[in-house]
């Protein structure tokens, strides 16, 4: 039995270093080595497609001249001017979104039976489409800043109250019940338990709401408006200029990730209990 | 010996919930008393209804029937005034451990100076200074279940209430922590009511032990256990010590019957 063990530990052990041998690229360093590789690669592949005529750039664009692009963009600025539009539209109705959603939900938690009388209402708001009441909010907030800001609210909102209204519900009950029992008031309890452990879904919304932002402000500037990746695109895509498609594709997603790191770090920041300790424990 | 004054009396509590088959009587008419700065264990047969007991007075559960009597006065509850270690630890996961012995003083409102202050002397005397900032996560079972231990008593409650506190741990960890208990107990003269599964720790660390009956429970039998000394290793070298545990293995003999 133990020389059962023994061996199964032992061939656990030679199995791990064995994949620790083979997996050299398994590490930060060489993760990103191989990250901007397939990325260099994808790239000269896609030129050199459309150079030998194996795909017509016409359609699919080039990347030596998005590039051109690019740099013709960031030369008299308007990369930056566009990009900052966009961000700003996005981040406004992120934050927004966010703030009037968990607020909402989590004060659903106060009273079982309002939140009961509305579930089934923001159940059917949830399963709108949001992107189909774009014209209706242009119509309703102009062509500016304010109608994009509102489409992001819009997508943001729901996903963080259901979310927040979600968590609140499924606190843990004995930590409830342990302040209760220490006399603690519903408004203690909300802000001692309820709060602090429906914080990690919130964050967790974070993640998805970025990206829902980001497709609030650029629809909201399809359909109208003066500035904009979104503009830059929709623009570029009726001259049929693809690689003008392209940039502000590619600017798109790199804002996309940037906010993406950005929530990373606030997570360990805000949560720093969740944070792995490696799996040490003190002992006295 | 005078006879001693009764602290608490639980008379005629009664407790059913509601379940599949219709209601399940989980308490059948429960009385018996607690004295000042008595020690009481509760033992009975798993889910008998020993938690409930505690819930109801901690004013978590209301009872059907029945009342209880605070110092010669009938009361709902006496949530605000226990002090309860539930059967989790139930340290809050995003509080330092600092932060978790504060959490019945903030609830109470006291000055958070000194609260803060009265939080690291509990730490200091329960061998615990150096770990106020360390989140629960990275504690050992049995430090985890002193942390909560200490946030029980930090509060000064009149009574403690204890489910099964030391259940999950080892025994040498268990010792360990019955003799921290018996000595806070003895410090801060408190009345303890301890359920266990343990009879060797209902007896060596308690007055008194109440025992109760299957589902639904009833008092079966109160015992008072005259042992020299409430400690936990003097008290199980005790000569009576087995005589006692013998006695109290045999009340509960239909549980271990039932499960052998
Ligand atoms: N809130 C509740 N709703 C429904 N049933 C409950 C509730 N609380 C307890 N019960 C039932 O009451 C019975 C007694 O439960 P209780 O937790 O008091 O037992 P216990 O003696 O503490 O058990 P254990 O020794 O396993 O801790 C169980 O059958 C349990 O399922
Ligand atoms: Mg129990």
């Amino acid at each position: 039995m133990t020389e059962m063990a023994q061996l199964a530990k032992t061939s656990v052990r030679r199995h791990l270093r064995a994949s620790k041998r083979r997996n050299v690229f398994d590490s930060t360093a060489g993760r990103s080595a191989l990250q901007i590789l397939a990325v260099v690669a994808f790239f000269l592949l896609w030129e050199v497609a459309v150079r030998m005529e194996w795909l017509n750039a016409f359609l699919v664009g080039q990347p030596s001249g998005v590039l051109h692009v690019l740099v013709s963009m960031v030369a008299d600025g308007s990369l930056f001017v566009d990009t900052g539009y966009t961000v700003f539209e996005a981040i406004l109705g992120f934050a927004f979104g966010t703030v009037i959603g968990s607020v909402i939900g989590l004060t659903l938690w106060y009273s079982a039976f309002v939140a009961r009388l509305v579930e089934p209402f923001i159940a059917a708001i949830n399963s709108v489409p949001k992107i189909a009441l774009a014209p209706i909010i242009i119509l309703w907030f102009g062509t500016g800043l304010t109608s994009k800001v509102a489409l992001a609210i819009s997508l943001t909102s729901i996903v963080a109250l259901i979310t927040a209204y979600q968590a609140a519900k499924d606190a843990d009950k004995d930590l409830q019940a342990l302040l209760f029992s220490m006399g603690a008031s519903k408004h203690q309890i909300f802000k001692r338990v309820i709060t602090p452990s429906t914080l990690p879904a919130i964050i967790a919304t974070f993640r998805i709401n970025i990206g829902f932002a980001l497709v609030g402000a650029v629809v909201g500037e399809f359909i109208s408006s003066q500035h904009g990746l979104g503009h830059v695109i929709y623009v570029a895509s009726s001259l049929y200029d693809l690689n003008t498609v392209w940039a502000g594709l590619f600017t798109l997603m790199l804002v996309g990730f940037l906010f993406y790191q950005m929530v990373e770090v606030t997570e360990q920041r805000l949560l720093p209990w969740k944070q792995q300790m490696g799996g040490t424990q003190i002992n006295v | 010996m005078s006879s001693p004054k009764v602290q608490l009396r639980l008379n005629g509590i009664r407790k059913s919930f509601p379940g599949k088959q219709g209601p399940t009587q989980v308490l059948d008419g429960l009385t018996f008393d607690i004295h000042e700065r008595d020690f009481v264990s509760i033992i009975g047969p798993s889910g008998c209804g020993k938690t409930t007991v505690f819930n109801i007075i901690a004013g978590l559960v209301d009872p059907d029937e029945g009342m209880l009597m605070y110092r010669g006065q009938e009361v709902d509850s006496l949530r605000g005034k226990v002090g309860y270690m539930m059967q989790k630890d139930l340290l809050f996961p995003w509080r330092t451990v600092l932060d978790n012995v504060l959490l019945g003083l903030e609830t109470k409102g006291v000055d958070p100076r000194q609260a803060m202050d009265t939080a690291r002397e509990y730490l200091s005397t329960f061998g615990l200074s150096g770990f106020e900032n360390a989140y629960p996560k990275m504690l050992s079972g049995g430090m985890r279940q002193r942390v909560a231990l200490i946030r029980t008593l930090v509060l000064d409650p009149d009574i403690l209430l204890l489910d099964e506190p030391f259940s999950a741990l080892d025994y040498q960890t268990r010792l360990y922590l019955e003799g921290i208990l018996m000595e806070a107990v003895e410090t801060f003269h408190k009345t303890v009511i301890l359920v266990t599964h343990d009879i060797d720790e209902a007896v060596a660390l308690s007055k008194r032990v109440v025992v109760l009956s299957q589902r639904p429970a009833r008092v079966k039998a109160v015992h008072d256990i005259a042992l020299n000394e409430h400690s936990p290793i003097a008290a199980r070298s005790d000569p009576r010590f087995s005589s006692y545990f013998n006695t109290l293995c045999a009340e509960l003999d239909i549980q271990t019957r039932a499960s052998a």
